[in-house]
């Protein structure tokens, strides 16, 4: 069929204007290294991009599909590690020296490589499966809550608890995991050739290249059919089963793909971090990740990316001193009040609702000027 | 057969401290729909409500209960009124507003009396130990017990035997009806988080002299506390009552058994599962069409 | 002959209390059947259980040889039932024509929708939906800023779209203006024969308009069934719901 412009979706010119955020943002992120030649900055910028990438992912789960994930810290964390292991194992001939085992493996008398490691020595399969685990691993979660219709306030907490529950594997079985401090000590990241310090320009390019990508790819899905039905689903979840659509299928469908980019995110961020620790599958980030979507806007991509930037920003700025840092979380803790009370779309809904309120303004005022017509009742069609 | 016993009494002593906690969630969640997330910081607030008194009135811990309670109440009411009554019908948002007020409290806290740890005295008259059933029990613990039974007693007097419970289990059913019967709802859901603020106040309290007193020691309550009222059924007192004390012997013999990870795992696995099968909890009877 | 739709001994109870007993009910294809009766007779439910949305305790809902009550929402809307609520169910944060969209669209699963825009002949059918329904002006409105009439309307206007072969009314006159209800009518009148119809509705006059059959039902079962004549004049009926000043005094 051929794809055609209806009236009040005049193609191009629409288009244009919802991508124009994604484009300047992102060209902005590209010309920042041209300004600031600073590394340490760089490396900086460069996290909190990356946690952009992660505040964006949570608002195609919870703002486009009304699912709130307060474990998107899981994906992000399962994803950091993929990564992380694959650079753990590369490292392996030079930490150690006996039979190629991770340095905290050996002092943990391990013997041999856990079957679940051995895959990672593949740094092509670990570049799949930090995207792909957290995918499957949401997709499983989410077959189970969405099959048996659990919403709202329920899947939070099993989100949560989820993730929890990981967290505390992970800690707990630290002979094969790193236990409380993580994978350390990795080595670099190698790819055809070109090698990502976390302190170069390469990784920040990089980072950068995937923030246009999954911007495109999360804006591409929220403009398709599929995503005009997902956020029906969230509008009204029990209606849309009676148009014939298997709601849980697409629940299960956003919530993969949202956790598909915090897995990505997680990678990006063991590059930049140079390590990958417990606390990237943590109640704390995890949250965090909830309160930046809410300040930008949990309905807009782009708003979702910049609340976290601003926010992380924020806290990284103040992070200089203890007593800037205590104060800047009671008044982080009270903001974030305000908004989800008075602002629910944050502040890219902030525009939003004030164009809204204008034109409905101008809608009063075109009814009060109209003479009444016999449709009685009050029910004048206000156009 | 001595290892039995003392398995069975630190599980009471657990399963008692689990429903001082969670019997002001049970309130507030079961009554209100509310998942306060910042419940965790009203015990701390009731902690160092506790060690405030102790230490800068030279009142015992029996004494300043009263003035805890009420104390954690008005923050409650204070709360409700101002931040949680914007929140109408929307659940999802609540959580996060009260998740905020939890980061709030915590951080005034420590920025008004500082992150280190402080102590609470165990009351003199209290402080022994005793022999029960062969096992060596500490007699605060015995009182323990019996102040999360009377407190619970109190609670469901309040509810089913008062004019005010039962004006809130009218609203509960249906709030517009209510209100044409001149309840008034508003009223009436700030006095009920107040109260469940104030009890959980008292569990701090009451709590405090167990373990050292910080900032951060509410988010450990705030999780069990939820599973105790999920698995007891959202609606359900008495099944708080009995969700309690089988978690408490559930950790408390899955510790023993295994180790603290096993067990926290296995009990929030369980409440995964419970909720997506069970989501009224284990103990309503009664089933919505 | 077995009828298009077929309703056999089916009861629902809610906690002992039987919303739905015994109901026995055949609707034939083409047909437009009104449900009328007293407050708690059971006729929303009875819509709810052939929609799906309720589960029979039991009995058998078959729709052209297949059975509903084996089937999810989903399988059942597909299956070519199509339900317009009592209250008004649109998707309020999203605008009138893509309400429409959302309810033409013929493609049900995730992969086949991962496309964007719609035909040219989908866009044309929408536009003239618009038109019958009186929403052409507030497309991109989201329905949200609809007026009470007006989201009932673009309901009707979605179940259109939808296309079903069995279209389930709930009370679709409430709330509308005597001019709206005679509009409502002529449409009903112009689907039957195309579509199945089965109306639930309080306003008899509208009821007179527009039924071949009506069936009444009371304490969750058919009392009595027929046209609006014989219906006027049968005992039972005059008791338990119409009284003695007849049809148009309901």
């Amino acid at each position: 069929m051929a794809t055609y412009r209806s009236p009040d979706n005049p193609g191009s010119y629409r288009l244009g204007l919802q991508l124009a955020p994604i484009v300047v943002v992102s060209a902005l992120v590209f010309l920042v290294p041209v300004f600031l030649d600073n590394d340490f900055l760089l490396n900086k910028l460069a996290r909190y991009v990356v946690f952009g990438i992660l505040a964006m992912s949570l608002s195609l789960s919870w703002g486009y599909a009304g699912i709130l994930n307060l474990g998107q810290a899981m994906s992000f964390g399962l994803g950091s590690y993929a990564l992380a292991m694959a650079l753990k194992l590369k490292t392996v001939p030079i930490q150690t020296g006996s039979s190629g085992l991770p340095d905290f493996m050996a002092w943990n008398n391990v013997v041999t490589l856990p079957w679940f490691w051995v895959p990672f020595h593949s740094l092509g399969f670990a570049l799949f499966a930090g995207v792909a685990i957290p995918a499957a691993v949401a997709a499983a979660l989410g077959w189970f809550m969405f099959r048996g219709r659990v919403t709202g306030v329920y899947v939070a907490i099993i989100t949560l608890a989820t993730m929890v529950v990981i967290n505390l594997v992970i800690i707990d079985q630290q002979r094969y995991t790193g236990g409380f401090n993580g994978l350390t000590d990795l080595a670099q990241l190698e790819v055809f050739g070109i090698s990502f310090d976390a302190y170069g320009r390469s990784t920040y390019y990089l980072v950068a290249c995937c923030l246009t990508a999954t911007l495109l790819i999360a804006f591409a899905f929220t403009k398709s059919r599929a995503g005009l039905i997902i956020q029906a689903i969230r509008d009204h979840e029990s209606r849309v089963r009676y148009f014939g659509y298997d709601v849980a299928v697409y629940q299960i469908f956003a919530f993969a793909l949202s956790a598909a980019i915090a897995g990505l995110a997680g990678m990006l961020y063991t590059i930049v971090m140079e390590f990958a620790s417990p606390t990237f599958l943590g109640v704390q980030l995890s949250l965090s990740v909830v309160v930046w979507c809410a300040v930008g806007g949990r309905q807009s991509l782009v708003g979702a990316f910049l609340g976290a930037v601003l926010v992380a920003g924020m806290q990284g700025a103040l992070s200089e001193s203890a007593a800037f840092l205590e104060t800047w979380t009671l008044v982080m803790g009270g903001l974030f009040i305000l908004v989800v009370i008075f602002l629910p779309k944050g502040i890219a809904g902030l525009a939003q609702t004030i164009r809204a309120r204008v034109s409905q303004r101008e809608d009063i005022h075109a009814v009060a000027s109209e003479p009444l017509e016999s449709t009685g009742g009050g029910y004048e069609r206000l156009s | 057969m001595d290892q039995f016993v003392q398995q069975i009494v630190t599980g009471l002593s657990i399963g008692s401290i689990l429903l001082l906690v969670a019997l002001g969630l049970s309130i507030i969640y079961g009554s209100m729909g509310i998942i306060n997330l910042a419940h965790g910081e009203f015990v701390m607030l009731g902690a160092y409500a506790a060690w405030t008194f102790q230490h800068y009135f030279g009142l015992g811990l029996l004494e300043s209960l009263v003035p805890i309670f009420l104390v954690v109440a008005i923050c409650g009411w204070l709360i409700e009124r101002y931040v949680l009554s914007f929140l109408n019908n929307r659940p999802l948002d609540t959580i996060l507003a009260t998740w905020g007020v939890g980061i709030i409290l915590q951080q005034a806290v420590r920025l008004l009396v500082g992150g280190e740890l402080r102590y609470v005295q165990l009351p003199a008259s209290l402080s022994d130990s005793t022999e029960l059933l062969g096992v060596q029990v500490s007699v605060y613990r015995i009182f323990l017990f019996f102040a999360a039974l009377t407190l619970f007693a109190l609670t469901w007097l309040l509810m089913n035997r008062t004019m005010v419970g039962m004006k809130l289990r009218a609203i509960i059913q249906d709030r517009s009806i209510a209100a044409c019967f001149g309840v008034n709802a508003r009223r009436i859901y700030a006095l009920t988080f107040a109260y469940g603020a104030g009890l959980a106040g008292l569990a701090g309290a009451l709590v405090s002299p167990l373990k050292s007193v910080s900032p951060e020691m509410g988010t450990g309550y705030v999780v069990d506390a939820f599973m105790v009222v999920v698995l007891g059924g959202v609606q359900s007192l008495a099944g708080t009552v009995f969700s309690s004390f089988i978690l408490g012997e559930l950790s408390g013999g899955i510790a023993f058994l295994e180790n603290d990870t096993v067990a926290k795992t296995i009990v929030l696995l369980a409440i995964v599962v419970l909720i997506r099968f069970r989501p009224e909890g284990l103990f309503t009877t009664r089933v919505r069409a | 002959m077995s009828a298009y739709l077929e309703l056999r001994d089916v009861s629902v109870s809610f906690n002992g209390f039987r919303a739905v007993n015994d109901l026995n009910m055949s609707v034939q294809k083409g047909e437009l059947r009104c449900l009328i009766g007293p407050n708690g007779a059971g006729k929303t439910t009875a819509l709810d259980l052939i929609c799906g949305k309720t589960k029979r305790t039991s009995g058998s809902i078959v729709l052209n040889g297949t059975a509903l009550d084996l089937l999810e929402e989903h399988q059942i809307a597909r299956a070519g039932v199509g339900r317009k609520f009592q209250v008004p169910s649109v998707f309020k944060e999203l605008s009138v024509s893509e309400n429409l969209k959302v309810a033409q669209n013929r493609h049900t699963g995730v992969w086949s929708n991962l496309r964007w825009g719609i035909g040219k002949s989908d866009v044309e059918s929408i536009d003239r939906l618009a038109d019958l329904i009186g929403l052409r002006d507030e497309l991109a409105k989201p329905a949200a800023y609809l007026s009470h009439g007006q989201t009932q309307w673009l309901e009707i206007g979605m179940l259109l779209a939808q296309g079903a072969d069995l279209i389930l009314m709930d009370e679709p006159t409430a709330g509308m203006t005597a001019q709206e209800t005679r509009k409502t009518a002529d449409l009903f009148l112009h689907l039957k024969g195309k579509h199945t119809l089965i109306v639930v509705e309080h306003d008899m006059g509208f009821v007179k308009a527009i039924g071949d059959l009506i069936s009444v039902m009371h304490l969750g079962r058919v009392l009595a069934e027929g046209t609006a004549a014989e219906i006027e004049v049968h005992p039972d009926v005059k008791r338990a719901y119409l009284g003695s000043g007849g049809i148009t005094n309901a």
